[in-house]
């Protein structure tokens, strides 16, 4: 399990404005918890301090633990985390993007392939390990920089708007496939997201940060399994947090 | 159509104009030569004119490779240092006002007439575009790329080996290209402040001679060099171009 034990974000130096405020909640593996909230209430901040990778302008207190431990989320590498974009480097081919995070680990170039060349064909990326990213569609970019996140082998993946930048046919597209990667290769997923409909899709539980600075307000788990969810038994709860979600004046 | 054609059609008419302007004239070649004689003098005093353009040419060559590699350490580490980026840039840009006239035979005054005065006049004219471009590209490294790298276990070093330095590619052969054209001109003004060869001594020579179809001549040859200085530099980003790599790996 991995735990965020009051976690505050202040900017450092200047006026000191808190950005996140005793924010706690935990994510069991193998599940999928989705924080959501209007822009600006911290959510990026909370995925980045988790990462290892909140600016050095933002000073942090607050405790992650991970199985009970604590660690340092600058040198804990705890999981794995997917920016925005897909940030697929233009000058390196889907392969050397895909293998990137494990050549950084200290892999051996051939090894790391060795790894991530069979995750290739369950990605729907079997011929593309030699093309550039521009070569490939947005839903392939985006399954390319999934592979380059499993591939890492971290128990816990943190995805930061992973959707956000595709048109609305491809991002349905691919929420459908991400939960049915997770389905047969379950991890625990932390990700920020502003959409109601993504949160109550993919997630096992939803934590609403909401305010400035922001704090989570209702953490709320979805009582159906993600494959049998109908739009109809989702209805209510997407009610519950957009009333949650519109509370919030600031 | 091919994307030098206008210019060479531009420069082709106005060589047309310019040979039409002397003959309609009858201006002396004395005062202006038409381009059929500056290239007849060309042709003639080629031997000659080539020995000097070799000359001219190793000069810009070593200052421009030092300059390239010197720009590059300095790039990196400003990069590394930012104080030590914003106490050094102003005393680089400072630097570039001094004007290459007065500039020249002070550093003849001081080092001779051999060849480190001339190849640091180059060096000087053409280290800043090329560190500021560096700079300027190290910049543009997307801040999604570095918090990916710096998540996965990445430390600054390898941040930068990783994400800043090719992220900076395209910012670098900008700046260098811009280098290029002026590492001719330098290397020219360097010897016209005093040289044993050279275009620089050979335009000095052919206005002592009152041979201003010499001094277009060796005008032409030195738009010549800058020119193979350019494609010279296209090739190398043609070369080191990672979709080319990724194209023969593929093919391999």
């Amino acid at each position: 399990m991995l735990q965020v034990e009051p976690l505050d974000i202040r900017i450092s130096g200047g006026d000191g404005r808190s950005l996140v405020e005793a924010v706690s909640f935990q994510v069991e593996e193998g599940s999928v918890a989705c924080l959501i909230g209007p822009s600006g209430c911290g959510k990026s901040s909370v995925i980045k301090w988790i990462a290892g990778i909140l600016p050095d302008e933002m000073d942090a207190r607050g405790r992650l633990l991970v199985e009970g431990r604590t660690v340092d989320p600058r040198g804990g590498l705890v999981a794995a985390y997917q920016p925005q974009t897909d940030a697929l480097f233009p000058w390196l081919t889907i392969r050397e993007n895909v293998c990137l995070g494990l050549e950084i680990a200290g892999l051996p170039r051939a090894e790391a392939w060795r790894k991530a060349a069979p995750l290739f064909e369950p990605f729907g990326l079997n011929g593309t390990a030699h093309l550039f990213p521009r070569q490939l569609s947005g839903g392939m970019r985006q399954r390319a920089a999934f592979l380059r996140t499993i591939v890492q082998d971290r128990r816990y993946i943190l995805l930061d708007e992973p959707f956000s930048a595709l048109d609305a046919i491809t991002k349905l597209r691919m929420q459908e496939w991400l939960a049915a990667r997770l389905e047969a290769d379950p991890r625990g997923v932390l990700m920020v997201t502003h959409d109601l409909h993504e949160a109550t899709r993919m997630a096992d539980r939803v934590l609403v940060m909401a305010g400035r600075p922001g704090r989570i307000v209702a953490d709320i788990p979805i009582p159906f399994p993600r494959h049998r969810r109908s739009e109809t038994a989702l209805a209510p709860l997407r009610e519950e947090l957009k009333a949650l979600l519109l509370e919030d004046k600031t | 159509m091919h994307r030098y054609a206008p210019a060479t059609v531009l420069i082709l008419v106005l060589l047309v104009l310019w040979e039409a302007y002397c003959r309609a004239t009858g201006v002396t070649p004395l005062v202006l030569p038409a381009p059929s004689g500056v290239i007849g003098s060309l042709v003639e005093n080629a031997a000659e004119i080539g020995g000097h353009a070799a000359a001219t040419a190793a000069i810009a060559g070593m200052g421009f490779a030092v300059s390239v590699a010197f720009a590059f350490l300095t790039s990196v580490a400003l990069h590394f240092a930012p104080l030590l980026e914003r106490a050094l840039v102003p005393v680089f840009v400072t630097s570039q006002t001094i004007p290459l006239v007065a500039l020249a035979p002070l550093v003849i005054l001081w080092f001779g007439f051999g060849v480190l005065p001339k190849v640091l006049l180059v060096v000087l004219v053409t280290f800043f575009p090329i560190l500021l471009s560096l700079l300027s590209g190290y910049r543009q490294a997307p801040r999604d790329f570095l918090d990916l790298v710096a998540s996965m276990g990445a430390g600054r070093l390898e941040q930068f080996r990783r994400v800043t330095l090719p992220a900076a590619r395209p910012s670098f052969f900008a700046g260098v290209r811009i280098s290029a054209t002026y590492a001719i001109v330098a290397a020219i003004f360097a010897e016209y402040a005093g040289a044993r060869s050279g275009i620089g001594i050979y335009i000095l020579q052919a206005k002592n001679n009152f041979r201003a179809d010499l001094i277009l001549a060796a005008v032409t040859m030195s738009a010549a060099l800058t020119l193979a200085l350019l494609g010279l530099l296209r090739l190398a980003e043609r070369l080191t171009d990672p979709e080319r790599k990724g194209r023969r790996h593929a093919a391999g």
